[in-house]
């Protein structure tokens, strides 16, 4: 008996799983699906879970991606009000939100398709919105003029706005400038400018370069001749303090200015006549006139 | 087949509580009998084993760079980080109960763009050889991006990137490598537009770079990439039609650079020059007072010792100093020439040759001429 259930319980497992597989569908996380009966789409589902439905032929379910898309538009042009022919591609990301309007506006769902019909929103989307730029909204050093982040904005709300008017079933989750560029004939006028720029360039930096260089030479000159000359000054601070710091001790001298003068004299010429002198005398001096007149002389 | 089963099951176990005799009837019964009961054991073999397949079946491998999602009737089992299956041996119940999803990961990844370059191809990249330059540019061949001045700079970036969200980056895109090296392109238009031609080339390269890094960051938060950026280097160059033009500037800079610096270097030799000269007249005028107030002081000293003595007797101390010194003159001088007057009055002429000996530290004190008093 034992056996038998056993054989019993894997056989109706067996057909419980055959079963399941008919009347019952899973829509992972990054699907959508839409469930036809009889060709006609009668259901959305777009929350993963397992679901159930009546068997082939009578209800069909298909599954489209619910996942981010890329889409890149062309690389065309657009006139701003200000006169510039500017070429602009954008990307978005976009995404089946609605399967069931998707589903038969698209030919079965067809991503092609979609894209093809996106291409065209955001082609006019895009020369709209350039259309009311100028063209320093687009490229400027001013932060208060550039409008990058609202042109992508601007153009993402115009094609979200047609989306939903013509029920495409499409969101679009992001929208951001891919490239921008200029028509090829005003490319060779650009270069003309940035050559003359360049020039400019050149002769500015060399006579700013000049100019500043001579500034410091001039600058380190007057510094240097105003520290020599400080310095001067205050060399004949200390002498003048050095004299006047000597006229105290002079004071001393005065008491007997006849032996100040004396002993200076004195002082001199040891001074002078100290060494690797040679004396030339002649008898009048002393003490050579003791040599001529001894008696005479020390009489005097 | 469970049919077939249970039949057979009815006679096997019937037969031995009740023993039939043995009947040609029987005989051939019985053979009946164990046919059925070999085929059910092979039944019951394959049973097995579809059993053991089926369980089997639901082992799966996650590779080194790989990461797995079990998804349970279409759902993540797990939430958030937890959903990830790393690498290595998992179970999933078959379908359609799971589902396994695996995809290529690695952490870091890298995205690059060459929407801001002139025409190349991979060949021409392989082989570091490129088109001439053309007059113009042509937008349905060659990129550039625009700066703020209106001026044209071609650059390639490369964006290193960290996966922080996997479950976000791996299924919620079709393709999130393309979603980031669009934001990597918008990054750099959106740079370059605010830059002008000299800083997003030499001046200020470094703040456009993190312009760029701070807007693919801002772009991949807002769309919800799942991702941090980690690096972007970038490769800016002017168009190669005014390659010469620009580099005119540069050298000109490096010029003007050179003679900035020289005329540093002037300076500084000036400014040190001068207060050497500075500190050195003030030295002397130091020490030249150092020796004048000493030289004074010693005198004063000197004078103050005399003093006394000449007040005792002026005359006196007058006569013996000056006989003193006198000697010590006399005594110290290197040559002595006596030099009488001439008997008959006449002045004598004498020859002095001052060079007679060869200079050593002070040119010979002139002596004086003691001819003719």
């Amino acid at each position: 008996m034992k056996k038998n259930s056993l054989n019993m319980i894997v056989g109706a497992l067996l057909i419980l799983i055959f079963g399941l597989l008919l009347f019952l569908f899973q829509v992972r996380t990054s699907e959508v699906v839409v469930v036809t009966t009889f060709g006609k789409p009668t259901r959305q589902i777009t929350e993963p879970g397992l679901y159930a439905k009546a068997p082939w032929p009578i209800q069909k379910v298909h599954k489209l991606d619910k996942r981010i898309q890329n889409f890149e538009s062309k690389f065309d042009e657009a006139l701003t009000p200000d006169g510039y022919n500017l070429l602009v591609a954008v990307y978005a990301g976009w995404r089946i939100s609605e399967p069931a309007a998707f589903f038969p506006k698209f030919a079965g769902g067809s991503v092609a398709e979609a894209e093809r019909a996106l291409q065209e929103i955001i082609r006019d989307a895009k020369s709209a919105v350039i259309g009311q730029h100028p063209f320093n909204h687009f490229i400027s050093v001013s932060e208060n003029e550039l409008k990058f982040a609202e042109i992508e904005n601007e153009i993402l709300q115009r094609v979200r706005g047609r989306l939903q008017t013509n029920s495409y079933g499409i969101d679009i989750a992001f929208l951001g400038i891919k490239k921008l560029g200029l028509p090829e004939s005003v490319t060779s006028e650009v270069f003309q400018r940035m050559s003359a720029e360049r020039q400019v360039l050149v002769s500015k930096i060399e006579s700013e370069g000049n100019a500043r260089a001579s500034t410091i030479r001039a600058e380190a000159d007057r510094d240097a001749a105003r520290l020599v000359s400080d310095a001067e000054a205050a060399a004949l601070r200390i002498r003048g303090e050095a004299e006047s710091k000597a006229a105290e001790s002079l004071q001393t001298m005065n008491q007997e200015p006849e032996l100040a003068n004396f002993l200076l004299r004195l002082t001199g010429l040891e001074m002078f006549l100290r060494e690797r002198t040679t004396l030339i005398l002649d008898q009048n001096t002393s003490p050579l006139d003791l040599l001529n007149r001894p008696a005479n002389a020390s009489r005097k | 087949m469970s049919e077939h089963d249970h039949h057979h099951h009815d006679h096997a176990h019937d037969a031995p509580p009740a023993p039939v005799p043995l009947t040609p009837d029987d005989a051939g019964s019985r053979a009946l009998s164990d046919a059925l009961h070999s085929s059910f054991w092979i039944v019951k073999v394959i049973m097995a084993i579809l059993v053991v397949v089926f369980f089997v079946s639901g082992f799966f491998t996650v590779g080194p760079q790989q990461r797995a999602v079990k998804l349970r009737f279409g759902k993540p089992v797990g939430k958030g980080e937890a959903a990830l299956l790393g690498p290595g041996a998992h179970w999933a119940w078959p379908y359609p109960i799971d589902e396994v999803v695996k995809a290529p990961f690695s952490e870091v990844q890298s995205a690059n763009s060459t929407l801001g370059w002139y025409a190349t191809t991979p060949e021409q990249e392989a082989t570091r050889t490129e088109n001439p330059p053309g007059q113009t540019l042509d937008p349905a061949r060659d990129s550039y991006l625009l700066t703020g001045d209106a001026n044209i700079i071609h650059v390639r970036a490369s964006l290193r990137y960290r996966i922080t969200d996997p479950l976000q980056y791996i299924f919620a895109f079709t393709s999130a490598p393309d979603a980031v090296t669009n934001a990597l392109n918008n990054a750099l238009y959106f740079a370059a537009a605010q830059f002008n031609v000299d800083d997003a080339l030499t001046r200020n390269q470094t703040a456009f770079r993190e312009r760029i890094e701070r807007r693919v960051d801002q772009v991949s938060a807002q769309q919800n990439l799942g991702i941090t950026v980690e690096q972007v280097t970038l490769t800016v160059i002017p168009p190669r039609q005014l390659a010469e033009m620009f580099r005119a500037a540069l050298e000109a800079s490096v010029r003007s650079e050179r003679v900035m610096n020289e005329a540093k270097s002037y300076a500084n030799e000036a400014l040190s020059r001068a207060q050497g000269d500075a500190a050195s007249r003030l030295g002397i005028a130091e020490s030249d007072r150092t020796r004048l107030v000493e030289a004074v002081r010693s005198e004063a000293d000197y004078f103050k010792k005399m003093l006394p003595e000449y007040r005792k007797n002026p005359e006196l101390f007058l006569r013996f100093w000056q006989s003193k010194v006198a000697q010590n003159v006399f005594a110290n001088a290197q040559e002595r020439i006596y030099l009488p007057d001439r008997l008959d009055g006449k002045s004598r002429t004498l020859r002095l040759d001052l060079s007679r000996e060869p200079l050593k530290q002070k040119p010979a004190p002139e002596a004086p001429k003691g001819d003719g008093h």
